[in-house]
């Protein structure tokens, strides 16, 4: 790829991040927000390898990968807590969550 | 390869808005397994064929099939609305500001030495050839050095893309590696404890 194409996958990398962080705000579903984040997360891995393609460096794609662990675990610890949550057959709405309030 | 990446990249904003506004859960996690596999094919032509691996095997492999068991398991019947009040709009327009600021930024603002980052090599000869094509490895005949840390893209691709970022991983970013594998521990430890049964019926979550 040429050189041109960097500020537009820069540009694409924040319309996804923009989009995961609407998802988030918008949708009520705790899994569907999940999903949003692990969107706004896949952003940041195109924002690192493509700033470490066009810097000639791999510390992008090795922080990329750093990112996917992260994302991977943050997956596991929060769909155990949803499942935890949510097994009782309540309705799945982020809203109704009060536990932690007092 | 600029007209696969650009058919790629639109086809992968048109599924992340999937994602954000399918109201059923599983064509949600399904237009996110789509959004996966293109970002690992920009990954590719990127030339992080390592990465593009992991993305499909971790992301749209794991990941995704964790989610839709869970969506099997709760089967969450009643379709969500999107909410609209006072909260989400001020969410709604500072997203769209931030957005629009990055946009404006990657327009004008960006910018980066290209021939600082390209010619940090010691073949200094050279080194107005290089400046005139950054991106074009082969030309300095430099191989990748761990003291600069510049790794053009043909000598990565003649080494292996795969080795030299485990090198990198076991070399310059141990103790991050080590580090994360202390987190995934962790996580897994929390994930028993958080769906263990209660036998004792004491406590309820």
């Amino acid at each position: 790829m040429s050189l041109d194409a960097f500020p537009w996958l820069i540009g694409l990398s924040t319309a996804l991040f923009m989009l995961g962080a609407m998802g988030v705000l918008i949708r009520r579903n705790p899994l569907v927000v999940f999903m949003s984040i692990e969107l706004m997360l896949n952003a940041v891995n195109l924002a690192f390898v493509t700033f470490g393609r066009y810097l000639n460096s791999q510390e992008g794609q090795v922080f990329a990968f750093m990112v996917v662990v992260v994302a991977a675990s943050e997956v596991v610890v929060g769909l155990a807590l949803i499942t935890t949550v949510f097994r009782t057959g309540r309705d799945m709405d982020v809203d109704d969550l009060s536990e932690m309030r007092e | 390869m600029n007209v696969l990446a650009g058919i790629v990249g639109v086809l992968a904003l048109i599924s992340a808005i999937g994602v954000v506004s399918f109201r059923s859960t599983i064509y949600c996690a399904l237009s996110l397994v789509t959004n996966m596999v293109f970002l690992a094919v920009l990954f590719l032509l990127l030339n992080a064929q390592f990465l593009a691996a992991v993305q499909i095997i971790i992301y749209a492999g794991a990941v995704m099939v964790l989610f839709v068991f869970i969506i099997a398991l709760l089967s969450p019947g009643s379709e969500d609305t999107p909410r609209l009040d006072l909260r989400f709009m001020v969410g709604l327009v500072a997203v769209f500001y931030v957005t629009l600021q990055i946009f404006f930024l990657v327009g004008n603002g960006i910018t980066y030495d290209k021939s600082a980052t390209a010619c940090a090599t010691q073949q200094q000869a050279q080194q107005k050839q290089c400046a005139a094509d950054p991106l074009h490895g082969s030309q300095t005949g430099q191989a990748s050095n761990g003291q600069s840390l510049t790794y053009y893209p043909d000598d990565v691709n003649a080494v292996g893309n795969v080795q030299v970022v485990g090198g990198q991983l076991f070399t310059t970013f141990l103790l991050p590696f080590e580090i994360t594998s202390l987190l995934l521990f962790v996580a897994a430890i929390g994930a028993v404890y958080l769906t263990r049964h209660h036998v004792t019926g004491s406590r309820r979550t």
